[in-house]
């Protein structure tokens, strides 16, 4: 499983913890310090991004549908900022893959 | 003037604390109790967690059980907090959701709660500002930190004004490598973090940040504190809540 904290810049911290095969998140968890109303929408972020695509472009995608579906607020973070904590995480899993 | 009933300062668990805020909330629903604001400390001290937070990630649980430290996961956002019983206040706000002080502009809404705190502050003597999203600042340094939650057709928001600042054993609670509390560290936090008898180099009682923070929620919010107590059935909702949620694991465990 990667763990990967991502502070964003003036704002939370963003900790993922995700399992990826193939460039699919398999399993995800994210967890921090940001505020995000309806609290129960982190549920349902988590489940739309199970089967995602690593890339920004879906990550983000993925978390703004949900946030819009559920008619809910991240503050202190953004969907591109989770979705960049997750790609950066998987980064550091390739680069630790690489020189195992 | 609007009133608001007022739950004067008392001491409870960390699990009656959770269970009580969240009580009320679900009696402002039903319109079986007015908005509502508290003041409390915490007995034993303990250390809360924001609700997206894992408690073994951010607490040293073992530290805590050695020690007496209670552990609870609030139903807020935001990030862990220790609760010192000699060195804070923690207020709450209960108000419907539509209520002016409230906006749906959630930082707007902080800033407008918040003013009460800093209003508290004045009354010391002690200038402070609102900083996005969720802390009251002095000179830059954080001396209240702010959580705010919309559930049950309301908007609770508590957070915490340091009195004292007992940034040691803050380190012992919370998941700090042990090899990094050192004196460099434990300086860079007292540069981030503050407590009013820090600000005024005084001993300042409970009882006088207790009455400021009454006149400055009174003044900032113009709402007149009518003095109240939790009523039968909050009682029993918060006794529920406490024993089917707040003590348990598959909450407090839960991420």
């Amino acid at each position: 499983m990667i763990v990967y904290d991502h502070k964003v810049p003036g704002g939370k911290l963003i900790r993922v913890k995700m399992v990826i095969t193939d460039r699919k998140i398999e399993s995800i968890q994210i967890l921090g310090d940001f505020f995000l109303h309806p609290e129960e929408a982190i549920t349902s972020i988590e489940c739309g991004l199970v089967g995602t695509v690593v890339s920004s472009a879906a990550l983000t995608q993925s978390i703004t549908e949900v946030l819009e579906n559920t008619a809910a607020e991240l503050i202190g973070a953004t969907a591109s900022d989770i979705a960049e904590a997750i790609l950066l995480g998987s980064k550091t899993s390739q680069s630790e893959e690489a020189s195992a | 003037m609007e009133e608001i009933r007022f739950i004067d300062l008392e001491t409870n668990s960390a699990f009656e604390n959770m269970a009580i805020d969240e009580a009320i909330m679900m009696a402002v629903k039903r319109q079986e109790a007015p908005p509502t604001l508290r003041l409390y400390r915490w007995k034993p001290s303990a250390v809360s967690i924001g609700t997206f937070q894992s408690m073994n990630d951010e607490v040293d649980i073992e530290f805590c059980e050695s020690n007496g430290i209670d552990r609870i996961r609030r139903i807020t956002g935001g990030g862990a907090v220790y609760h010192d019983y000699e060195g804070e206040i923690t207020y709450s706000i209960i108000l419907p959701r539509g209520h002016p002080l409230v906006p749906d502009d959630i930082v707007e809404s902080y800033r407008i709660l918040c003013g009460g705190v800093i209003k508290a502050l004045k009354k010391l003597h002690i200038e402070a500002e609102f900083k996005p999203v969720n802390d009251i600042v002095v000179g830059g340094t954080k001396v209240s930190g702010n959580a705010q939650t919309r559930r049950h057709s309301c908007v609770l928001q508590h957070g915490t004004v340091l009195l004292g600042l007992d940034v040691r054993t803050m380190f012992q609670i919370l998941k700090v490598p042990a090899e990094k509390i050192s004196d460099k560290m434990i300086a860079d936090v007292r540069q981030r973090v503050t407590s009013i008898r820090d600000i005024l180099k005084r001993e300042v009682t409970f009882n006088e940040l207790r009455d400021a923070l009454m006149d400055g929620f009174s003044e900032s919010l113009h709402l007149r504190l009518v003095s109240g107590k939790l009523s039968k059935s909050e009682s029993e909702e918060a006794q529920r809540l406490l024993s089917e949620k707040y003590i348990r694991d598959a909450w407090n465990l839960s991420r």
